[in-house]
């Protein structure tokens, strides 16, 4: 019996589970770094406002 | 001492009150053995080595039940508060819940074995005293990591919910040596092979027993 | 450790790890000799058992966590030990798609109840409830030690999984996965791969805690302004 797929296909799988894992990795980085702005543009509009007054 | 004995015999005393949670293990025990009965119905005659692990399952199914109900009714009524609140120290609390939960499923174990033996038409006598010992020690094994993972579970959004999630993996080693001791029981005369499952729970037992002692405290903290 | 060190670490981890992979492929795929009996397929060997051992060390690396946040509460130990449970159900998953796709053209059969594979199922279980309990709880200090309660458990269990397995095993038998020894021409790239896998391992765990701080920075950030309002 030809085995090669079979192996192939096993380190074929550990790729993509490796790269899913670091694709998710980056993304909720992404994610993460847009939230971190997004708050620091509210604290910064608040402390705007606050010394307007 | 005697502030696990206060705690054991509280829950002990509202369980003979109502008799709720009792009755919805025992009958969820049971549903599940017809279930069985029905699922293996092909097997007929060839089922007898399928019924340990039938009992087992079913034994962890109203297990789970009990638990669920051990802490989800205090949490419901604000009680939880209530027992952090006196005096004592959590490790009681601890062994209080778990001594209740086991006289509870040891009690429905017993039934629903009574019950096993009318649907798959078993005999046994001289079985009895070692079957007690098994299932007193498994119990034990499953109520002493049980009532830790449902002082956690409880506590959790999905509440009552979790608790068979995080418990089934844990309590693996009891299920697996249980099983085989019942199987060495009921079919086998092999009692000498006892000796190695009935180890393995105990060492689970009293390992488990005194990790969910320690840990207790911090779980319950608020 | 400062931001540049740290990035300069990682960077040094990136630099070895890339040669360091095409190594282990290497040495797996083309070095190593070709066994007797199942010829090419036993290749698998090297990086499944070299995942099994890595997602062992991270499950150590996550009781060890848990029982430092216990005693100090400091928040970085929980970082640490969720990065950690992660990355040994990463890893644990590598082990349960290779262990089957080794199996069948051997055995023929999918699923062998062998103690690797099945301690490697029940492991991946045990810790992806940590990571659903931690999902379930919103307060960050009720979850971190809630979890590192959990962590003690899953890791206490672990050697008791273990004996029960191998002892059900014995009376249950079935077709192997374990090869027994391994043949010394065969040590060299085993070595090898068990030796990247673990280096992977530390500089995916240390991603996934940066990222985690980050994550609890920000946490702590939104309720204080909050808080502020």
């Amino acid at each position: 019996m030809n085995t090669m797929p079979y192996l192939f296909s096993a380190y074929l799988a550990i790729w993509i589970i490796l790269a899913i894992y670091l694709y998710s990795l980056w993304s909720r980085e992404k994610t993460l770094r847009e939230e971190v702005e997004r708050l620091k543009e509210r604290l910064e509009s608040r402390q705007a406002s606050a010394d307007h007054r | 001492m005697t502030k696990i004995w206060a705690v054991f015999r509280k829950d002990l005393l509202i369980e003979l009150r109502t008799k709720d949670t009792l009755n919805s293990m025992l009958f969820f025990g049971v549903v599940v053995l017809v279930i069985f009965s029905f699922a293996l119905a092909s097997l007929r005659e060839s089922i007898r080595p399928a019924v340990p692990g039938i009992l087992w399952v079913a034994f962890a199914f109203s297990g789970t039940l009990g638990l669920n109900r051990m802490f989800a009714s205090e949490k419901e009524n604000g009680c939880l508060q209530g027992l952090l609140m006196l005096p004592i120290d959590r490790g009681a609390i601890y062994f209080g819940k778990m001594l209740a939960a086991t006289v509870f499923m040891l009690i429905s174990e017993l039934i629903m074995f009574a019950v096993t033996l009318v649907f798959f038409n078993l005999t046994v006598w001289h079985e009895i005293p070692y079957l007690i010992l098994v299932f007193l020690i498994g119990t034990l094994g499953f109520t002493a990591v049980g009532t830790l993972l449902s002082a956690i579970a409880v506590n959790t959004k999905l509440r009552e919910v979790l608790l068979p999630l995080i418990l089934f993996p844990v309590i693996l080693p009891i299920l697996v040596n249980a099983v085989e001791a019942t199987n060495i029981i009921l079919n086998t005369s092999d009692y000498g092979a006892l000796r190695l499952p009935l180890t393995v729970m105990t060492v689970f037992t009293i390992v488990f027993g005194t990790i969910s002692y320690i840990l207790f405290d911090y779980v319950l903290e608020d | 450790m400062s931001r540049k060190i740290r990035s300069r670490f990682d960077t040094v981890l990136a630099i070895i790890l890339i040669p360091g992979m095409a190594l282990a492929l290497y040495m797996a795929l083309i070095q190593a000799p070709r066994e007797s009996t199942m010829g090419d397929l036993q290749r698998i060997f090297y990086f499944h058992v070299a995942a099994a051992i890595a997602g062992m060390t991270a499950f150590a690396i996550n009781f060890i966590c848990s029982i430092a946040y216990i005693a100090r509460r400091n928040r970085r130990w929980d970082s640490l030990a969720l990065s950690a449970a992660e990355l040994g159900v990463v890893y644990l998953m590598i082990v349960l798609i290779t262990g089957p796709i080794w199996a069948k053209p051997a055995w023929f059969v999918w699923w062998t109840w062998s103690p690797r594979l099945t301690l490697s199922l029940v492991l991946c279980l045990l810790y992806i409830s940590y990571l659903l309990i931690r999902n379930y709880i919103e307060d960050p200090e009720k979850r971190a030690l809630v979890s590192a309660a959990f962590g003690i458990i899953a890791f206490a269990d672990t050697p008791l999984v273990w004996f029960s397995i191998r002892w059900w095993r014995d009376h249950h038998p079935g077709p192997m996965l374990e090869t027994g020894g391994l043949a010394p021409s065969m040590r060299p790239a085993f070595y090898v791969c068990v030796a990247v896998f673990q280096v992977l391992m530390v500089f995916l765990l240390r991603r996934r805690y940066c990222l985690e701080t980050m994550r609890g920075d920000m946490e702590l950030l939104e309720r204080q302004s909050d808080a502020s309002r």
